[in-house]
């Protein structure tokens, strides 16, 4: 890794840090922001694109899992409180906590790719949504939702993957 | 970021594709069955009518809310409801499963919709106002998902 430490020697965040995080997240707010705008609706809830994400899977791959984790985390709790609500904001944590796991493991297998990376995040991050629905109403036949979401999950991925590897292979 | 797509993605991607068809597969196979207790919920203009168990067989007859009078007479269910009213629809309950199985509509698309007997499975029909919908007991999922 290049990038200047995380910590500065005092054991406190680094200026460069903060301020690369706050920048993400600002740039993954947006994207939330305009997805949350267009209106469109495929019919069955629960399932969209989450353009946002390619910030996260951007970040994992050029500075590594604390700032990916930081981005998503952050502009999760911000679109939540601005557009989703809370109980959005519930589902989404849920989903890019189980999400960023996913993600930084199978980053650290180094046998997948970023659009793989980011397929099995789309997954991940749509089954941690169902999970807190299931504990939320608990009632596991919502999992007869399960395969909707799986392939939607791998389709959202994949394009997200896809749009994060010209990113980055433009940020080279 | 040497390669675009890596023979580990293929196989990742065939595998969750395999675990999607599979559950899919075993859902439709077990019907996600709506269990004891289910309820079958009928709206009419956007409010509730009425609840009844899925259990339990019957018939209803349901007046739309354009058939205008507030004083309109409650359905009689020994009378053919095309006698009582001019706008309606009849819910039949029959065996754990739900049809609507008249409608004064002209398109008739929720008879046509056949039975719904699952969880969330819902008959509309849009002329008169009409959501018929299974719920399990939990309460409705549709609800927190969105």
């Amino acid at each position: 890794m290049t990038q200047s430490p995380r910590k500065s020697s005092s054991g406190r965040l680094s200026a460069s840090f903060i301020a690369r995080v706050g920048l993400m997240a600002a740039l993954a707010l947006i994207f939330s922001y305009v997805e949350a705008i267009i209106p469109y609706n495929p019919g069955i809830p629960g399932i969209k694109l989450g353009i946002a994400n390619v910030v996260t899977v951007v970040a994992l791959y050029k500075f590594g899992a604390k700032d990916a984790a930081a981005v998503s985390v952050i502009r999760v709790v911000l679109a939540g409180l601005l557009f989703n609500g809370l109980f959005g904001m519930l589902y989404s944590l849920a989903g890019a906590v189980l999400s960023l796991a996913g993600m930084i493991g199978l980053k650290k297998t180094g046998l997948f790719s970023v659009t793989g990376v980011s397929m099995a995040a789309g997954v991940l991050h749509n089954l941690g949504q169902l999970l807190v629905a299931a504990a939320l109403i608990e009632d596991l036949r919502i999992f007869f939702y399960f395969p909707v979401l799986m392939f939607s999950g791998i389709a959202a991925g994949i394009l997200v993957g896809v749009i994060s590897a010209l990113m980055l292979r433009a940020l080279r | 970021m040497k390669q675009f797509i890596k023979k580990a993605d293929i196989i990742l991607f065939i595998v969750l594709v395999a675990v999607g068809l599979a559950a899919s597969a075993a859902l439709s196979m077990s019907r996600m069955d709506a269990g004891d207790g289910a309820k079958v919920i009928i709206e009419s203009g956007g409010s509730l009518y009425a609840t009844y168990p899925l259990a339990e067989d019957r018939v209803v007859i349901v007046p739309a809310p354009k058939q205008g009078k507030v004083d309109a007479p409650a359905p009689d269910p020994d009378k053919p409801a095309s006698e009582q009213y001019d706008y309606y629809n009849v819910v039949t309950i029959s065996g754990g499963k739900v049809s609507v199985t008249e409608a004064s509509c002209k398109n008739q698309v929720c008879v046509k919709h056949g039975t719904i007997s699952m969880t969330g499975e819902t008959i509309v029909c849009l002329p008169n106002r009409l959501v018929v919908r299974i719920e399990s007991k939990g309460g409705g999922y549709d609800s927190v998902t969105s």
